[in-house]
């Protein structure tokens, strides 16, 4: 019933004339002050901690520990990024933490989907009950699936390799992406499938090649949220790796201490640097795509 | 009702998974009896597969001949691992053919969650950090994860390379047992800048009037006084043990653990009191309550705070040019003073062993006991000469100290007669836990005395 | 009718792998883990039965108590904020800064990026009061209020914690409740607007009901990854001064591992769930029409 109720998020968005109500709404209230302040305001905000980031990458010790927070390093430490970038590892680690979010990433996305679409599309008893029991997982703390978890991989020989991190991702990935995916297939009209499959395509093949363009936009705003909520673990990682070579990059930000117990600020704060600006540089790829598609809104039903 | 049902399965064979005391064939059947009940829910076949999976899987859980010297540490602690490197190329060399040594680190926070985490697996590295309080390393000792090092180190003929007063901290620590190496040999005590004192004309305080009038000559000199983290809290806590056992004498902390005192009785809360009107005439500085360790000891070894209480592990920091502004020559140690009409003396020091660092019972073979043997014969002088630290094993080779407070360390250490507890040593892990979180908010007045020690006392009896 | 969509092969195939890695990762050790809340004990020493004792324990501990207190009060402050000014940074990006969107929608977004460790190192040096003075005390020196301790007292590190975790995610908000609002079909806005709407009035009686939905998923999405923070909190205060910023799920995790009471800890997880299984439901009856299934 609720089923055919109007979409929730529309993937596909309708005909649209871009940008004349906008247009429209700028030219009656003319740069009013109040949003230069707030875009001013939102800008300090933002920018200067992205600033001090990097200001305090190239700081000494004693600069980060004995000056003010927001005085410039006294002299210019570059060797700091490559401090982090030898002694700290940052390279296995990316690498390791890439190894681990993709393969988690795309499992989540393909498997998320096809769950999506055969809540939403097909017909089917129990799917009410379906979606409410993979919505349950959104409510479980990781904290309490620890124990348990870390016995089987461990009983199943998997400890030592990327997998329990794989795995862990992928299943606790799964019900939000599901919830998010069934919701977005609102929007596309089950008539579409049942023609289809009139001129002789199977559910399915129309689930793979009708159904994935249209949401395709959804595909990635889900991935999106996805590939920062894995990159930024830090639980599940901290608990399943038991190896060094093993580290993700999170788990590895940990383990700034210098020869005598001490963290080494600089050196952190580098190897922050270069996982923030990898992970822009990601985002800001794919952002592009996703606001592409969505401004594009051009798949139609 | 249902659920109650499903859980209670779950568990049972979760149980029988975890003891491997029975079939796992049992298991699969008392779940497949359920499984008309278990409606619903397709995870009960897959409940099936996990626990196939888990307790019929490949395992290496229980295997006795370890491939490597494993060594499982904090991060913070770097002065274990390097000193094991050395022993690994220089004087262990053959041991390390045998059995390389291959160290892991984790955060001193999550170190507890990891050793259980492997203890439920039998999963524990050979040698490891065995937990932030004593209370776990001796759960883990009497469960017998731990090895008993006593007989161990008597069997290879090397238990004389331990120093006596090492022995007998271990001893007091540990519920009469020897369950850990002395990696480190520390006495707490505190450290003062000298130019400092001599620049407002004082001397080293032997009672704790004289300390306190010290730091108030400091303070209205416009010196802070004491650098302590109260984010760590134990620095301050450890002001109340030092007084405790200086008016009540060396027993006043096992009183409590005993039973015979409590925390909320009057000469123990007026300890507490004292070191609340430390933080009250504000002599730790601003914002105690966020000061971190790094932060504290920055403080003073960079000439910020004049006095500093910490245990001898400072001294590879105090004996770094690039930490210690102030000169190891400018920095000096004393007891903790003496309390009028106390029944404690100002030559028993609270001594410790660092983070408890033991080896694992299911994997002591004899390639683990040959390393253990070159550990207790070399480790203590390469320590002391490359790194300054003063560990619990006997210097074989003699070295010379880097600075004369690291001499008057070691002196004292010698001298010593009787080891005092600190505040914490003999608390579960709750206790524990509860009086270092709430330290800070001791010294800066949000909590009563009384409060802090009603807090703390009934986290004590409650576990 | 449904035939074709009715498939029962297809069904399974579709569904069928997502479900079982998720009842393997997340329903099994769910299960699993809630058996424990039935017993004493942990890996080390075992466990035993234990009956309904964790229970009755969890009725009369008053440190679980004042942790759940601050994960619901924490859980609303955070919830509120950041879905709020996630909105309003959307409605920003939408109606304001056509071209100059993308650039500040991206910084906006950088909080989001950074690493939960950096965060808290940033956030205790901008409200540090010592040993040097923090920006955010510099502030409120020059305004003539005087210095803070911010970490000091339980009130002010609660707030400190709302302020971060809003600063953090309301990039993220702004982005999930945009992809919403672009939704809105021009021609409502346009017509609503030569109706005479506009302004706040435009936004109230258009806008927002048509956004809603996505407004109720969001909340239900931020309620509950709220009421089980615990990154942040450790990285920022680790549940102090005292116990005062300990939400349940760090009260459990300490309970579980450091003060070894597996079977405490689970029932500690237990009430956790519940109380998101509720707060959800909540949300779900404000917003039946569009998020339950029939």
């Amino acid at each position: 019933m609720a089923l055919d109720s109007p979409p929730m998020m529309k993937a596909s968005g309708s005909a649209r004339r871009p940008g004349t109500t906008r247009a429209l709404w700028r030219r009656r209230h003319p740069g009013r002050i109040w949003v230069k302040v707030v875009i001013g305001l939102l800008l300090v905000v933002e920018v200067y901690p992205l600033l001090w980031m990097f200001l305090t990458s190239l700081k000494s010790n004693s600069d980060y520990l004995n000056k003010s927070t927001w005085s410039l390093p006294t002299s210019w430490e570059w060797g700091n990024y490559s401090e982090a970038w030898t002694t700290g590892h940052i390279g296995l680690y990316v690498r390791n933490s890439l190894l681990a979010t993709a393969p988690a990433l795309l499992l989540i996305i393909v498997l998320g989907t096809a769950a999506g679409f055969a809540l939403q599309i097909m017909v089917w008893k129990g799917r009410g009950l379906m979606l409410i029991i993979f919505l349950a997982g959104i409510m479980v703390p990781s904290q309490m699936i620890l124990l348990p978890l870390f016995t089987v991989y461990f009983r199943a020989g998997l400890s030592g390799t990327l997998w329990p991190l794989i795995l862990t991702y992928t299943g606790t990935g799964l019900p939000l992406t599901v919830f998010m995916m069934a919701t977005y297939y609102r929007a596309v009209p089950r008539e579409l499938f049942e023609a289809a499959t009139i001129d002789g395509a199977g559910i399915l093949r129309s689930f793979w090649s009708i159904s994935i363009p249209m949401v395709r936009n959804a595909i990635l705003t889900v991935g999106l949220v996805q590939f920062f909520f894995i990159w930024n673990d830090l639980l599940i990682a901290l608990t399943f790796t038991n190896n060094q070579d093993l580290r993700t990059i999170q788990v590895g930000l940990l383990n700034f201490t210098g020869d005598f117990g001490a963290t080494q600020y600089g050196p952190l704060f580098a190897a922050i640097c270069i996982n923030v600006i990898g992970t822009l540089v990601i985002y800001l790829f794919l952002n592009q795509k996703v606001m592409k598609g969505l401004t594009g809104g051009a798949v139609k039903g | 009702m249902e659920n109650v049902i499903r859980a209670g399965a779950i568990r049972v064979s979760a149980y029988l998974c975890l003891n491997d005391d029975r079939e796992p064939t049992v298991i699969i059947h008392s779940l497949r009896a359920r499984r008309a009940r278990i409606t619903g829910l397709a995870a009960s076949a897959t409940a099936v597969a996990v626990l196939v999976a888990a307790c019929g899987g490949t395992g290496t859980g229980s295997s006795s001949a370890p491939k490597q010297f494993s060594y499982l540490t904090n991060v913070e602690n770097t002065t274990v691992k390097t000193g094991l490197g050395t022993l690994a190329n220089g004087a262990c060399k053959a041991q390390n053919q045998t059995l390389p040594l291959n160290v892991d680190t984790v955060p001193q926070t999550s170190l507890d969650q990891k050793l259980q985490l492997l203890a439920g697996q039998n999963a524990l590295p050979v040698q490891f950090a065995a937990g932030n309080a004593p209370a776990l390393t001796d759960q883990l000792y009497k469960s017998g994860k731990i090895a008993d090092l006593e007989t161990k180190l008597r069997d290879l003929g090397v238990y004389d390379q331990i120093e006596p007063a090492a022995i007998s901290t271990i001893k007091a620590l540990y519920g009469g047992k020897m369950e850990v190496l002395p990696y480190e040999y520390n006495i707490e005590g505190i450290f003062y800048n000298k130019k400092v004192f001599n620049e407002h004309g004082l001397s080293v305080p032997s009672t704790w009037d004289a300390l306190v009038s010290d730091a108030a000559t400091l303070q209205s000199a416009g010196v802070q006084p004491f650098a302590a983290s109260g984010q760590q809290g134990w620095p301050i806590t450890r002001l109340v043990s030092g007084y405790l056992y200086r008016s009540l004498g060396p027993d006043a902390m096992k009183d409590v653990a005993d039973g015979k005192a409590k925390l909320t009785d009057p000469q123990y809360v007026e300890a507490a009191a004292k070191v609340a009107e430390l933080g009250k005439n504000g002599y730790f500085g601003k914002g105690v309550g966020s000061i971190d360790y790094d932060t504290a000891f920055n403080q003073f070894l960079t000439g910020k705070a004049a006095m500093f209480y910490m245990g001898s592990w400072a001294l590879t920091n105090i004996d770094d040019p690039k930490q210690d502004q102030v000169g190891a020559e400018n920095i000096g140690f004393m007891p903790f003073p003496a309390v009028p009409d106390g029944k404690g003396s100002i030559d028993q020091y609270p001594s410790n062993v660092g983070l408890a660092m033991t080896l694992g019972a299911k994997t002591f073979d004899s390639r683990v006991g040959a390393w253990v043997k070159c550990i207790t014969q070399n480790y203590g002088s390469v320590a002391l000469k490359d790194q300054g630290s003063i560990s619990g094993f006997k210097v074989n080779t003699p070295v010379q100290d880097p600075n004369s407070i690291t001499t008057q360390v070691r002196k004292t250490i010698g001298a010593s007669t009787q080891n005092v507890l600190w505040f914490e040593a003999l608390f579960s892990t709750k206790a524990t836990n509860v009086s270092q979180t709430n330290a800070a908010s001791l010294v800066t007045g949000s909590m009563s005395p009384e409060q802090f020690m009603q807090t703390v006392q009934r986290a004590l009896s409650g576990s | 009718m449904h035939r074709v969509l009715g498939d029962r092969r297809a069904i399974v195939t579709l569904i069928g792998p997502a479900l079982l890695v998720y009842s393997l990762v997340m329903l099994v050790p769910m299960v699993w883990s809630l058996g424990y809340s039935f017993t004493k004990g942990n890996t080390i020493d075992g466990f035993t039965g234990n009956g309904l004792h964790n229970f009755q324990r969890l009725f009369s501990d008053t440190a679980a108590h004042k942790a759940l207190w601050f994960s619901l009060k924490y859980g609303v402050a955070v919830t509120v904020g950041q879905v709020l000014a996630g909105y309003l940074l959307a409605l920003l990006y939408i109606f304001f800064l056509k071209r100059a969107s993308a650039v500040i929608r991206t910084l906006v977004f950088f909080p989001v990026i950074m690493p939960t460790v950096a965060v808290g190192l940033l956030f205790q040096k901008f409200f540090q009061v010592a040993p040097q003075t923090g920006p955010m005390n510099s502030l409120l020196s020059t305004v003539g209020v005087g210095s803070v301790d911010w970490f000091g007292s339980p009130g002010k590190a609660f707030w400190v914690l709302v302020i971060m975790d809003i600063w953090r995610s309301m990039g993220f908000y702004a982005v999930l409740l945009f992809a919403g609002l672009v939704d809105i079909p021009d021609e409502v806005l346009e017509s609503a607007r030569l109706d005479g709407a506009s302004g706040l009035r435009l936004v109230r009686h258009i806008v927002l009901p048509l956004s809603f939905p996505v407004l109720m998923s969001a909340l239900i999405f931020s309620i509950n990854g709220t009421l089980k923070v615990f990154d942040s909190i450790v990285a920022l205060t680790n549940g102090g001064p005292g116990n005062a910023t300990t939400p349940l799920t760090l009260y459990m995790f300490q309970t579980s591992f450091t003060y070894s009471d597996y079977g405490y800890g689970s029932t500690i997880a237990l009430l956790l769930t519940v109380v998101c299984l509720l707060v959800t439901l909540a949300i779900f009856r404000v917003s039946r029409r569009d998020l339950t299934e029939g």
